[in-house]
């Protein structure tokens, strides 16, 4: 067993986001479909904004997306411990399914485009006593080819 | 809209006041709207009071610096747009008959509430972890994007409000020499392309106005021209695909474009006979993409409008005249009613070295936290 596999992660945001067992699969979002619509949403919501159906059913959604737009911020990110967090890159998401999401970027700002492919992946902000890690969902942009 | 008048305006500068409370501020701007009118408390039927980070029954207590006369006291919220909606409520009082001088109080402390930000445990929400800051930039890439637009082209922006700004004595920011755009983009870089003199302070202040019957003000003030309120609307979103659930949520253009038809409906006119226009410049690329929004250019014109000088004082129709959110702040809630504070003066020609020659109408338009619009037309009888 990897030390990997050991790791405490607790989500920042329960019910949002998906904590994969495997560190290699990449987290999903947690959000809803409506069935009389078809419409996608995230975070998960009880009534279609668009058509006002009840009918609505949990679905996983990603874990890909593309840039739509993004910002590069020169402060630290609030709630994290980590020196790497002091810049931060942020983006607006399409995902595949329809729902655009706003989430922090991995990478540097020269790696930033519109339209660019991204995936979700987990993110430590920080560890608690006990050595639980509490995680968010940020996006990184897909190199072609990998 | 009809019969409905700003009998009377009154503004605690905007700033840094630690030493001082909101009811404090509150009074003093109370007291210079109450003579700005002619009137006395005793002649006020009713009060909004509008705040959006003080306790609960902040309002009723601020009130009783004025006396104890047992009016109704109404508390009004909407995030950014409290101010702008407190007033809406007190016109349509107004309007409706119920009374004859209504009072509407904006305050807010928006250090305390940094304070108390910075001392409370980690956020729990996505909101609470992304600076705010980042969703408005993440409007000025897309911009950049799609349009052009360069940075420059938010300095500009930027520079015109802090030198608005400058001949408001009211106003937050008090620049010493005339800002240029190079001085906005060698500022500190808050988000990309964002900097720190793009993006409004945080402040403390308070506004009051003072509105009823438009023979009221005429009695009181007989020679002054009468500044009447002829369109008001208060909407939140319609549904469309790319709506963000999650975040602060920078304005849905759809939002702007149906509330400023709303007005122009209402008002029986358009944006080419606007003289002046306030909006919610939090950011500079806000200000930007409301030139567009709200008809005061085309769309995809903006850039080349702000290279013309379109939006500046003397220019075609002048924009965020007293400074703007960038200039002469953003406490909360009494932004919307510093809009109002400046549209009245300016209509009444009491604007002084800002003052938009022969001005006639304006526009006031506010967002509250990118999920309401709130935009009124204010003109000279």
């Amino acid at each position: 067993m990897t030390e990997r596999h050991k790791r405490m992660l607790v989500a920042m945001t329960p019910g949002h986001f998906t904590l994969p067992e495997d560190p290699n699969e990449p987290p999903r979002l947690l959000g809803t479909k409506c069935e009389a619509c078809g419409e996608h949403y995230y975070p998960r919501r009880a009534i279609c904004a668009k058509c006002l159906s009840e009918k609505t059913v949990q679905v996983e959604l990603g874990p890909r997306g593309t840039l739509y737009s993004w910002t590069f911020v020169h402060f630290p990110m609030f709630g994290s411990t980590r020196a790497e967090h002091v810049g931060y890159g942020v983006g607006q998401v399409d995902l595949s399914e329809g729902p655009r999401v706003q989430f922090p970027l991995a990478g540097t700002q020269e790696e930033f485009r519109v339209g660019q492919p991204v995936q979700a992946e987990l993110e430590t902000l920080r560890e608690e006593d006990g050595g639980q890690e509490v995680v968010i969902v940020r996006f990184r942009p897909v190199v072609s080819g990998r | 809209m009809k019969d409905v008048a700003v009998l009377g305006v009154g503004m605690h500068q905007f700033g840094m006041w630690s030493a001082k409370s909101n009811a404090t501020m509150a009074r003093e701007a109370g007291m210079e709207a109450l003579r700005d009118a002619g009137l006395s408390f005793r002649d006020v039927q009713a009060a909004y009071v509008g705040y959006i980070f003080a306790p609960v029954m902040a309002g009723v207590r601020a009130m009783k610096e004025f006396g104890l006369t047992g009016i109704p006291v109404q508390h009004v919220e909407n995030a950014s747009a409290t101010g702008s909606a407190a007033f809406r409520e007190a016109c349509l009082a107004v309007a409706e008959g119920r009374h004859d001088v209504v009072m509407v109080v904006g305050f807010d402390k928006m250090t305390t509430l940094m304070r108390q930000a910075a001392a409370a445990g980690p956020p729990e929400e996505m909101d609470g972890v992304i600076l705010p800051a980042a969703f408005f930039a993440m409007w000025a890439t897309r911009r950049m994007h799609e349009r052009g637009t360069t940075p420059a082209h938010l300095a500009r922006i930027a520079a015109k409000n802090w030198n608005n700004g400058g001949l408001n004595p009211k106003s937050q920011r008090q620049p010493s020499e005339t800002v240029s755009a190079d001085k906005v983009l060698a500022s500190r870089m808050v988000a990309w392309p964002l900097t720190t003199m793009m993006s409004c302070p945080t402040g403390d202040g308070a506004v009051v106005a003072i509105v009823g019957r438009p023979e009221i003000a005429r009695r009181l003030n007989p020679g002054r021209p009468v500044v009447k309120v002829i369109a008001s609307t208060l909407q939140s979103e319609k549904y469309t695909r790319g709506h963000l659930f999650e975040g602060p949520v920078v304005g849905p253009a759809q939002m702007t474009i149906d509330s400023s038809r709303a007005v122009y409906e209402e008002g029986g006119l358009g944006p080419e006979d606007l003289d002046l226009v306030q909006v919610h410049d939090a950011f500079a690329i806000e200000e930007l993409e409301y030139y567009e929004l709200l008809g005061l250019c085309r769309e995809g014109e903006a850039e080349g409008a702000i290279e013309r000088g379109d939006f500046e004082l003397g220019g075609r129709v002048a924009v965020s005249t007293d400074g703007g959110l960038i200039a002469r702040g953003h406490p909360g809630g009494p932004t919307g009613l510093a809009q109002i504070w400046e549209t009245t003066l300016q209509l009444r020609g009491e604007a002084g070295r800002r003052q938009i020659e022969g001005a006639r109408v304006g526009l006031c338009h506010m967002m509250g936290g990118g999920s309401v619009c709130c935009v009124h037309i204010l003109v000279r009888d």
